[in-house]
């Protein structure tokens, strides 16, 4: 399937779409729609979800990303969800799409995001003596939150 | 009071002791989170084309028959504890052989969150072996100069030796 499948399928529910490249479409997706979002592009059967990954756009701007990945043969569609970094919590598309588990868990323990009602919200990644709280790939990690013994 | 000839059987039997154990140096290899590129170098150090058995290194299953410790990987905070405890269950006399630049300071890891930044970190290292991944000629030359600094000074009773660097651009002496 192509871009230009996916796009009237998006357009109800994104604010803004963008071509950076041929054969990728961004489509921002307030948090409100995300659920929305992803369960057309499931009906439709367009493509797969292939990664949930998160941006941090820094401090000052205040805001993370997540961003959900799907991919048709060439073509890769990505759902740009903005979410304030005061306030970082997701819906959880678990009830859509079950194999997104390990996504989310990476999400909540690597950027410190709440994704609501997810399963399982144990660690996945990061060791047992891992502190709370901190989270690494946050912009404002530094290595000293880490631990004390941590040579890095 | 020492007997001469006491203190001629004891040397003669040190030599013998030293003898043997550079001759049959068993190792060990474990891997503290590498990509495994240098943990398939050292494999086919190995095989029969590049031929470490000549140097009568065997590799061992156990830590407890070895006598180097082959590590390659930054060292991640979950291996850590394994490294450890591998290492003190390795018998004295025990040499590390550190392979690859990540095992020397984290290579392209060093700085990331969730690594030590090369084994010298957690135990002490007797030979470097850089590169990434090293090949073999460079990973046989540098456990020749381990066994070699051992023959030289008798190093075998105390470990204290600066660490030893291969390099295949090095003419081997």
């Amino acid at each position: 399937m192509t871009i230009e499948a996916a796009t009237p399928l998006l357009t109800t529910w994104a604010t803004d779409t963008a071509q950076p490249e041929p054969g990728r479409l961004d489509a921002v997706v307030p948090r409100e729609n995300l659920l929305a979002a992803v369960q057309s592009l499931v009906d439709a059967r367009w493509g797969y979800l292939a990664a949930i990954t998160g941006l941090d756009q820094g401090v000052e701007a205040g805001m993370f990303e997540v961003l959900y990945h799907f991919c048709s043969e060439a073509a890769v569609v990505t759902l740009r969800v903005p979410v304030p970094r005061d306030d970082a919590r997701v819906p959880s598309v678990y009830a859509i799409i079950p194999s997104v588990s390990f996504y989310e868990r990476e999400l909540m323990e690597m950027f410190g995001i709440e994704v609501e009602g997810t399963p399982n919200s144990d660690r996945l990644f990061l060791p047992d003596d891992w502190p709370a709280g901190v989270y690494p790939l946050r912009k404002d990690f530094e290595m000293k939150d880490a631990g004390a013994d941590h040579a890095g | 009071m020492n007997n001469p000839l006491e203190n001629t059987w004891q040397s003669v039997m040190d030599q013998l002791k030293t003898w043997a154990r550079i001759n049959s140096p068993w190792a060990i290899h474990f891997n503290s989170g590498s990509c495994n590129g240098c943990d398939i170098e050292i494999l086919a150090t190995l095989t029969p084309r590049y031929d470490m058995e000549r140097f009568g290194v065997k590799l061992q299953g156990s830590p407890r028959h070895a006598d180097i410790l082959i590590c390659t990987g930054p060292v991640t905070r979950q291996a850590r504890e394994r490294l450890i405890r591998i290492y003190e269950q390795m018998p004295e006399p025990k040499f590390v052989v550190a392979v690859g630049s990540c095992a020397l300071t984290g290579g392209a890891f060093q700085g990331c969150y969730n690594v030590m930044g090369g084994i010298d970190q957690v135990i002490p290292v007797d030979a470097y072996i850089p590169g990434c991944p090293p090949r073999p000629e460079a990973i046989i030359d540098g456990l020749v100069k381990l066994l070699g600094s051992l023959k030289a000074d008798g190093a075998l009773e105390q470990a204290s030796e600066p660490p030893l660097v291969a390099s295949v651009l090095e003419p081997s002496s």
